[in-house]
């Protein structure tokens, strides 16, 4: 009886202690900010091959970095991804800043990918070398000199028509210590070039001070087999507009007063945006391959009738990268965002992306004039997270590839 | 926030029934039992009271430890519910301008010697990543970090809003609504804090 007794007044404690540890552990998680989901960084890189077979690059929900191809007669049918070594690096896929690959002659591929550093707004530009077409791949490596805690970001890379591979990034190494010396302007553009497919790399080189912080660098073979750039880059105190630069080969670089120097670019944008702010919102570049010059577009706002007028903006540029003004147009689309273009001969085609609460629409603008006149084509259309539009091109090949949280899609718009 | 926790609770109960009889202990955990509950409610209080983003104004410069979802029904609930006066500056972890523009708001706040909330809403990404940027930010009252699809929650604020950081919203005490991109200017500040 008494052994009943106390097994009951042991019962009716515990079910006591039970009940307001549960009232007190609800009531603390229901007070505790809503844990956020798992984030997938949807940026994707793709190139087509020698052979015309299309590549991505880009991080899958467990944040590896995976590559996956398609062969040119099934665009679309990816083979099984594969996962590449990136070590324990921490890699930025996300917005402007994607992994991209290129290939190169003799076998040569590269990967590149921005590492973030611990310290806030730095990084490290790391690349993985293949010299058997993207078959297998080296351990990560750095591509730049400076190994300071600094700003090494938004990475480009292409191959000229001599082999030689550019590679250009964001870097703040000229930004004075804080209250020491003047205030430095924006960033610097930085690049270096590789005459073995990565193996080894000349010298670091400025190509330009005072560019925007964190807009991707848009690059376009030139028809004479250079490599020409345009990036966001901020004119006098704080007016954000592009500039363009044909790059520096190989042996021009490794002359040592190019190292440290450069010259003033060209202006290949007139909006007059006075902003002290990152728009995150870099340009597209491609070569007009029908005669000279380049076709380009970009974001920016203007004043039109004392208005802000925000708006994706096409134009094409002379040799020089001067913008030839009679050409410049605007999207027909306010909420175009994160457009690029292509071109081959007469044809130019634009493509951006277009998001309207949670439905995103892929559109096009072709022209078949070289730019003088365009029609709108609606490519796709998609739900939720996805990624900017991504375009690829070999010869008269081009192609838009769109990634979203299901499945990456192919767009061929040659034709 | 730790108390104790199930271990510790069983060492507890354990020395307990080593060295007291039975129905001493019984009293004994039923008095506990009521204390531990009352202790980890009154905690829990003191976590909600932190992080709430009611009417209340919160102290800044203290250490934050998370970010709270924000998602593309927030902006019309921290309208309806939040606090005023109050600043929210959108930023992304590679916007540079964004901790200049914020120190602008982070003065005129100390200027006026008033406890006004000043929140950070990171853009893209949450947690410990977007909390590595807090020190950019002196006197922030809280993070919130975005999660969801990035154009359809900036839409929600702002459909103008072209994605250029940072972006700021002052609300006056009134409820009256200022949006600048970049730091705001000294009239701005005047009309929102006068």
């Amino acid at each position: 009886m008494r052994f009943i007794k106390q097994s009951w007044c042991a019962w009716m404690v515990f079910s006591v202690m039970v009940l307001g540890m549960t009232t007190a552990l609800s009531a603390n998680a229901q007070s505790k900010p809503m844990k956020h989901a798992k984030r997938v960084q949807l940026a994707t890189g793709v190139a087509l091959g020698p052979d015309g077979r299309l590549w991505v690059v880009g991080l899958n929900e467990q944040g590896q970095m995976f590559m996956q191809s398609s062969p040119v007669q099934a665009l679309g049918q990816w083979t099984a991804p594969v996962i590449l070594n990136t070590q324990q690096d921490e890699m930025a896929a996300d917005g402007e800043s994607r992994p991209k690959m290129a290939f190169g002659p003799n076998g040569w591929a590269v990967v590149t990918y921005t590492q973030p550093l611990p310290k806030p707004y730095t990084g490290f530009v790391r690349m993985l070398r293949s010299a058997d077409g993207g078959q297998t791949f080296s351990a990560p490596f750095t591509v730049h000199q400076d190994r300071q805690e600094i700003t090494h970001r938004f990475e480009s890379i292409l191959f000229d028509a001599q082999g030689n591979l550019h590679t250009l990034w964001i870097d703040k190494r000229d930004m004075p210590p804080k209250g020491a010396g003047p205030k430095y302007i924006g960033a610097a553009v930085y690049g270096n070039v590789s005459k073995d497919g990565g193996a080894t790399f000349g010298p670091d080189y400025k190509l330009a001070d005072h560019s925007c912080e964190c807009c991707r660098i848009a690059m376009s073979n030139t028809p004479d087999g250079k490599v020409a750039a345009v990036w966001r880059h901020v004119f006098g105190e704080q007016t954000r507009d592009h500039a363009f630069a044909v790059l520096p080969g190989a042996s021009a670089v490794a002359s040592s007063s190019a190292q440290g120097q450069s010259k003033p670019p060209v202006r290949s944008t007139f909006d007059d945006w006075q902003i002290n702010a990152c728009p995150h919102h870099g340009p597209g570049l491609a070569a007009n391959t029908s005669q000279t010059g380049f076709h380009m577009v970009w974001f920016g706002i203007r004043k039109q009738d004392g208005q802000d007028v925000p708006g994706v903006r096409y134009s094409r540029l002379n040799a020089n990268g001067e913008p030839l003004l009679s050409s410049v147009k605007a999207l027909p689309d306010a909420r175009a965002e994160h457009a690029d273009v292509l071109s081959h001969k007469q044809r130019v085609v634009v493509v951006w992306r277009s998001s309207e609460g949670s439905t995103s629409t892929l559109k096009a603008w072709v022209s078949d004039n070289e730019g003088q006149s365009f029609s709108v084509k609606v490519l796709g259309q998609t739900q939720g997270p996805n990624d900017h539009p991504r375009l690829v091109q070999r010869a008269e090949k081009m192609l838009v590839v769109w990634r979203d949280t299901k499945e990456i899609k192919v767009y061929d718009v040659s034709q | 926030m730790t108390f104790l926790n199930d271990h510790q609770i069983d060492m507890l109960m354990s020395q307990l029934k080593r060295r007291l009889k039975f129905k001493n202990f019984s009293c004994l955990a039923f008095l506990l039992s009521i204390f531990l509950g009352q202790t980890l409610q009154a905690q829990d209080h003191k976590h909600e009271h932190k992080h709430s983003a009611g009417p209340t104004q919160s102290a800044p410069a203290r250490t934050l430890s998370s970010t709270q979802a924000f998602n593309e029904k927030s902006w019309d609930q921290l309208l309806k519910n939040g606090p005023r006066p109050a600043a929210y500056l959108f930023t992304t972890t590679y916007c540079s301008t964004c901790p200049a523009a914020f120190e602008v708001l982070h003065q005129a706040v100390k200027e006026k010697g008033r406890p006004v909330p000043l929140m950070a809403v990171m853009m893209d990404a949450s947690g410990a990543k977007a909390l590595r940027h807090a020190s950019h930010f002196k006197g922030m009252t809280k993070m919130y970090a975005f999660e969801g699809f990035e154009p359809e929650i900036r839409q929600s604020v702002d459909s103008a809003w072209p994605n250029v950081t940072p972006y700021v919203v002052m609300i006056d005490a009134k409820g009256n609504l200022q949006k600048v991109i970049g730091p705001p200017s000294p009239e701005m500040l005047r009309r929102w804090l006068p």
